[in-house]
């Protein structure tokens, strides 16, 4: 059980390493999410994300290190832990035999945390058609049919493997509504998507994943105040002043163009930037985009 | 946010899910009424068939023309086949009683974990709080609650069949009883082999694969046994050589001592692969589905 006085955190991974042979799926991740947040997963394929989820929910045994939710450690106490997250899997493949109603109803059945009721109402907000076999739904109607499922479960964590995956601009808007509404409800939710923009509209915190490991993490707060500049000199550029050479970083081209970056308030820099002989002059938010090309971009 | 009431309930499982039992009995629905309906179609058909054949030249055939050597493949003396119980006696080792029986074990069998993990659906189930060895176990309650069922239809058929039928009043239906109880046990012995091998497996078709080379290599094995004196040890391999109904229809005592045996080895060896079946699929990994 937690300890009391704990910080609010409902996810912690400590080192949480998983190898096939000599091939490391996760390596030494060490993460936490706190409470009440929305937690984005961000990497390419392969890079780790439904490894690290599927460690938590105890389908993968780590080779080393550990992992707890709610305070329940997710291999000896992976029964706890399954009992407060709900998940929606990258992939959902319900079964095909059955309609929607009757997938709806088995989940009912299978965990009293899962609320008919809401899963219909999510599914007409979705614009599901229930009464269809699911070996007729077309890959977009069985997403929505799992959404029903997960989001309808009433559990402290959810964890979403790319929701809007396959899904219509309207049906993915409705999804992120419905991710505000289960924050709104208290709930912390995990989400790994490869669309950053929708990352960044609904995430509070971003861990970026790479060869299995964390590499970087931000908070979405701190990266709505981060900007870059973009300025092309008349003149040679006379490098960042004492002043801003902390939190201002510079890379200056041949051609007269400089690219910086600042995760401060802007007033200061725009004072100094008066000073410089500019020709020409851009002011753009840094964006998730940049950050995540940061540990991603090819070569 | 705090962990509600109702999740706190939740803590501790069970090994028997009333969903999953459910979801069992739909998933083997189809392949449960084929059966039922062939074995209780196959008893009156065969009977009938035999009836065309009357005792005093179906003895001639078999006590004078095949070589006394044959009887080594038969399990029991000629002179015991060629009576009203001994030919009825012959369904229970009928390819369509047999095959029945193992395709029945190794297609619920191979879908404990093997199957839903390919097909994907293993993921969402085990996303609730729901202990593997639950997942597991039910399967095979439901998969063994309809194999029973099954081994009733076919003696259903065969007690009305030698009790109204073309032979009527000549055997005593109740000797029939161990017979099918043995097809029972082969059908359990199977489903629990089948399990294991899918406990530990992430396709069902390679399942399948070994399981139908199992059989084959018990067919082969127990023939050896029977037809080959210097070899006749090998035959003690086979797991079939507890599937023996046509030495079950004496009406004796021995008859059931007998069924204790076979049904012993048969249905133990399927617990113990049950048992072993669900360690393994409480300790593996289990893989994204492809």
């Amino acid at each position: 059980m937690p300890s009391a006085g704990s910080p609010p955190m409902i996810v912690r991974t400590s080192a949480l390493t998983k190898r096939y042979g000599s091939f490391v799926a996760l390596d030494a991740c060490s993460l936490t999410v706190n409470e009440g947040d929305v937690f984005g997963l961000l990497g390419p394929n392969g890079a780790g994300k439904t490894t690290l989820v599927r460690t938590l929910l105890g389908y993968l045994h780590a080779t080393s290190g550990s992992a707890t939710v709610a305070g329940y450690d997710c291999r000896s106490q992976s029964l706890d832990v399954r009992a407060r997250t709900t998940y929606l899997p990258g992939e959902a493949r319900l079964f095909r035999r059955m309609n929607g109603h009757a997938v709806l109803d088995f989940f009912a059945r299978l965990r009293r945390e899962c609320h008919r009721d809401v899963a219909t109402q999510i599914a007409g907000r979705l614009d599901l058609d229930c009464s269809r076999q699911v070996a007729r739904m077309s890959t977009g109607m069985r997403q929505k049919l799992a959404l029903a499922v997960t989001l309808a479960t009433d559990v402290p964590l959810v964890i979403l493997d790319e929701p809007t995956a396959n899904l219509d601009p309207t049906a993915r808007s409705t999804v992120l509504d419905l991710v505000r509404e289960a924050k709104q409800a208290g709930k912390t939710i995990m989400f790994s998507s490869h669309v950053l923009s929708e990352v960044e509209a609904i995430c509070d915190h971003v861990a970026i994943l790479r060869a299995g490991r964390v590499v970087h993490e931000q908070s979405i707060d701190d990266l709505r105040r981060g900007h870059r500049i973009h300025a092309r000199l008349t003149r040679a550029f006379p490098g960042v002043p004492e002043a801003f050479a902390g939190h201002l970083s510079a890379a200056s081209t041949s051609d007269g163009a400089v690219v910086m970056e600042t995760d401060e308030p802007l007033a200061p820099l725009l004072g100094w930037l008066a000073t410089l002989p500019l020709d020409e002059v851009r002011v753009e938010p840094v964006g998730l985009q940049a950050v995540y090309d940061r540990f991603h971009r090819p070569g | 946010m705090t962990t509600p009431p109702h999740i706190a309930a939740a803590r501790g499982g069970s090994i028997w899910n009333l969903a999953i039992w459910r979801m069992a009995w739909g998933d083997q629905r189809v392949l449960l009424l084929s059966l039922a309906a062939l074995w209780g179609a196959f008893p009156w058909l065969y009977l009938w068939l035999s009836a065309q054949i009357e005792m005093p030249a179906f003895q001639d055939v078999l006590l004078k023309v095949i070589p006394a050597d044959w009887q080594k493949l038969s399990g029991v003396p000629f002179s015991e086949v060629a009576t009203h119980a001994g030919r009825v006696a012959l369904a229970f080792v009928d390819p369509v009683v047999v095959l029945a029986a193992t395709v029945w074990g190794i297609t619920r069998g191979s879908d404990a974990v093997a199957g839903p993990l390919e097909r994907g659906t293993l993921e969402m189930t085990l996303a609730a709080p729901v202990r593997r060895s639950a997942v597991f176990l039910t399967q095979a309650l439901a998969t063994t609650a309809a194999a029973a069922l099954l081994c009733g239809v076919l003696l259903l058929s065969v007690w009305t069949v030698v009790a109204f039928g073309p032979w009527a009043g000549r055997v005593e239906p109740a000797r029939f009883v161990p017979a099918a109880a043995n097809v029972f046990g082969l059908m359990v012995c199977m489903a629990g082999l089948s399990a294991c091998v899918s406990a530990a497996d992430s396709h069902r078709w390679r399942t399948i694969g070994i399981m139908c080379g199992f059989y084959v290599a018990a067919i082969l094995t127990k023939l050896v046994g029977r037809l080959s004196g210097m070899l006749g040890w090998v035959g003690y391999v086979s797991i079939l050589n507890a599937y023996e109904p046509q030495r079950l229809v004496g009406g004796d005592d021995a008859s059931w001592r007998l069924l204790l045996l076979y049904d012993g080895v048969l249905i133990g060896v399927g617990l113990a692969a049950y048992a072993i079946g669900a360690v393994i699929f409480a300790r593996r990994d289990l893989p994204a589905p492809l």
